[in-house]
């Protein structure tokens, strides 16, 4: 089976913008990710908030690849595709196109918002933006949707679909999210990483920030670490949003507690976690958990 | 590389299971009714295909996209004889997850939260399924996840998954749909060149996967191809199109003469249907009066999400049946499908041995599929 590594992260959000300050940072009240300054106004209008800082995200993360110079690909346009994983991402579309639709007909609603109505366009907006024609898939699947999106991001390379799939977590903060989630508050943030077939990132010489491991997806958490187990115990463990005492004794980080509700975006702030420990000098494998009693995803990264 | 099409199951507004789904159209029944679930008084399109399974007209309740799916997953499952669903991969490809019952949550204040929108909460309550995938990728959401699906078994990865699609009408989608009509639609007429655009449908379906031959096996999935334009989020792009179906033809070691049945994805949508015939001729050249076509949605409407894999379950049918159901409304064909042998009228019989399955979605995701009987 091909080797699957780590070539690019980025990272957008209010007080970390590289990997190594997702450990370190304090994320107390910051103001809010502006993606006019991070990728000029171009573009951006008509985009909901989730996509602005999708491409923010994208952005940094094939621009941190070797993939993205100026505003040319460095790679045939096919060879790349896009994973985006978000579960909160267009509430605030339909439920506004909702109330508009009530108070003044649909006559009242913008032509310009449908293609937002449809819950894949953080992921079509991406591939538009930046020309990225390979495989090109949404993933909403709840508190495991970023593990998931490594995961199938890096089955599509391994199954030889595209050697490359680029990987964005996003969750916005707005009005109907906060609503949703109780009051709380999403991290209104983005996080990518960039997958690549490891022989094509030895071709063209880019540097690995990691390797990807195991993945396994059960019911609960126990089967879930018996199923990443291969013979060496995790030097570090990222932990699933809430409360959670899986790994006892290995140093864990609790990600959400410092950024928010991360929901869809969270495993894959944690892949970019995992590259910020590494690049500190962190060796030995990665577990990254997400999800809840009733689906637990697991991820094993590796230097 | 092929895989064994074990199961099937199919749940839409002229139909209830994969047989009385499959008799419907055949017969050209179509599920064209006022809006059962909302109001219509905000709407200019006031028409629907949607399920009749509300409580009382004019009565939306939450989580009928789940329902629909937990009965077309059981069907699909019970006719692979699976009992146990708790190890096997389910892949759900949807449009618009459980954004209805958000909207009844925001509007109505129905009990409701983040969890519930996507599926794998309620599959693992109601099926005991564990390990579950909601992707949502628009119209071509059941036809990615089904090519994700043989990326699990050529990997080794799984022996056996699940892949179901579903979609039930949302306000927002309908409304936005609208919207961009000058003239609102009042049916769906695929490749008329006197439609006046898509009408959304209520739907499901699944189909179990399998490595290996185990039981009876409905037919065999050849490849599926999966790519995206990167052009514009609404409008399609011919060359994508063209580029998905000829890897779907690789894939699958077919040439266009070899395909006896094309299940078009015709929505009936003002640019779309020129767009997927400009592609099919494209591809197909002289051979494009080769295969039969036809378009369902002319009977279920475009049931989004779902409607990919709704057409590989009925297209299956119809390599096993050697029937194929009409295009119901289609009188005038556009130009650029001038020389496509569409089923118009009634049903046709024909011997078929491979079919192809279109499904094309917002953003330019195309996936393409290839099938083929079982003798």
């Amino acid at each position: 089976m091909r080797r699957v590594v780590v070539t690019g992260v980025g990272v957008t959000l209010p007080r970390a913008s590289s990997p190594q300050s997702l450990l370190t940072a304090v994320a107390h009240t910051a103001e809010p990710v502006n993606p006019e300054t991070r990728i000029g106004k171009k573009g951006l209008r008509y985009k909901d908030r989730a996509t602005q800082l999708g491409y923010c995200a994208a952005d940094a993360t094939l621009r941190d690849a070797g993939l993205l110079r100026e505003k040319e690909l460095t790679v045939a346009d096919r060879t790349v595709g896009v994973v985006a994983s978000s579960n909160l991402g267009n509430v605030d579309t339909v439920v506004e196109a909702l109330d508009t639709i009530a108070a003044e007909s649909t006559m009242g609603t913008s032509p310009m918002g449908l293609p937002n109505a449809s819950s894949n366009v953080i992921a079509t907006s991406i591939a538009i933006r930046f020309g990225l024609r390979g495989p090109n898939l949404m993933v909403c699947n709840g508190a495991t949707s970023g593990l998931d999106a490594i995961h199938w991001a890096t089955t599509m390379i391994a199954a030889g679909r595209a050697p490359r799939m680029l990987v964005v977590g996003v969750e916005p903060d707005n009005e109907p999210v906060r609503k949703l989630l109780g009051g709380k508050r999403a991290i209104d943030g983005a996080v990518g990483v960039l997958l690549e077939d490891a022989d094509a990132a030895a071709e063209r010489g880019a540097v690995v920030r990691a390797t990807i491991g195991r993945y396994a997806r059960t019911g609960a958490i126990d089967r879930t670490l018996a199923k990443l187990a291969d013979g060496d115990t995790p030097a570090l463990w990222h932990a699933p949003e809430g409360e959670s005492t899986a790994l006892p004794g290995v140093p864990r980080y609790d990600l959400a507690k410092t950024w928010g509700v991360t929901s869809g975006a969270h495993g894959v702030l944690q892949c970019a976690a995992a590259i910020g420990w590494f690049e500190g000098g962190g060796t030995g494998p990665v577990y990254a958990l997400a999800g809840a009693a009733e689906a637990t995803a697991g991820l094993v990264l590796r230097p | 590389m092929s895989w064994y099409i074990t199961g099937s199951g199919a749940v839409a507004s002229v139909g209830r299971g994969v047989d009385e789904l499959f008799r419907s159209l055949c017969a050209g029944t179509t599920g064209l009714h006022p809006l059962r679930g909302f109001d219509p008084g905000p709407y200019r399109a006031k028409s629907a295909y949607e399920i009749d399974d509300r409580p009382a007209p004019g009565v939306d309740v939450p989580h009928r996209a789940t329902d629909i799916l937990v009965a077309a997953i059981r069907e699909a499952a019970a006719d692979a004889g699976i009992d146990d669903l708790t190890d096997i991969p389910i892949l759900v490809g949807t449009g618009l997850r459980e954004l209805r019952s958000l909207e009844l949550w925001w509007r109505d204040g129905v009990p409701f939260s983040a969890d519930d929108l996507h599926f794998g909460t309620a599959l693992r309550a109601e099926l005991g399924a564990e390990v579950t995938y909601t992707f949502s990728n628009a119209c071509a959401a059941s036809l990615y996840a089904l090519a994700m699906g043989t990326d699990l078994m050529a990997l080794d990865a799984a022996d056996t998954v699940i892949v179901a699609g579903v979609d039930v009408l949302t306000e927002s989608m309908h409304g936005l749909l609208e919207r961009v009509h000058a003239v609102p639609p009042d049916r769906v007429r695929p490749f008329d060149r006197n439609r006046t655009g898509v009408l959304m449908g209520d739907g499901a379906a699944a189909i179990v996967v399998r490595r290996e031959a185990t039981g009876r096996v409905r037919g065999l999935l050849r490849g599926v191809s999966a790519n995206c334009d990167a052009y514009h989020v609404t409008a399609p792009d011919p060359q994508g199109i063209a580029t998905a179906m000829r890897a779907a033809h690789e894939l699958a070691g077919v040439k266009p003469e070899d395909v006896d049945l094309v299940m078009l994805h015709g929505t009936g949508t003002l640019l779309n249907d020129e767009v997927e015939a400009t592609a099919m001729g494209e591809v197909y050249g002289e051979h494009v009066n080769g295969p039969l076509m036809t378009a369902i949605k002319s009977m279920t409407g475009h049931t989004s999400g779902a409607s990919g894999l709704m057409g590989l379950v009925v297209g299956l049918e119809a390599l096993a049946a050697g029937i194929v159901p009409p295009t119901v409304g289609l009188t005038e064909p556009v130009d650029e499908a001038a020389r496509f042998r569409f089923v118009r009228g009634a049903a046709e019989q024909a011997d078929l041995a491979v079919a192809q399955l279109n499904a094309f979605g917002f953003g330019g995701i195309n996936a393409v599929a290839i099938v083929e009987a079982v003798r």
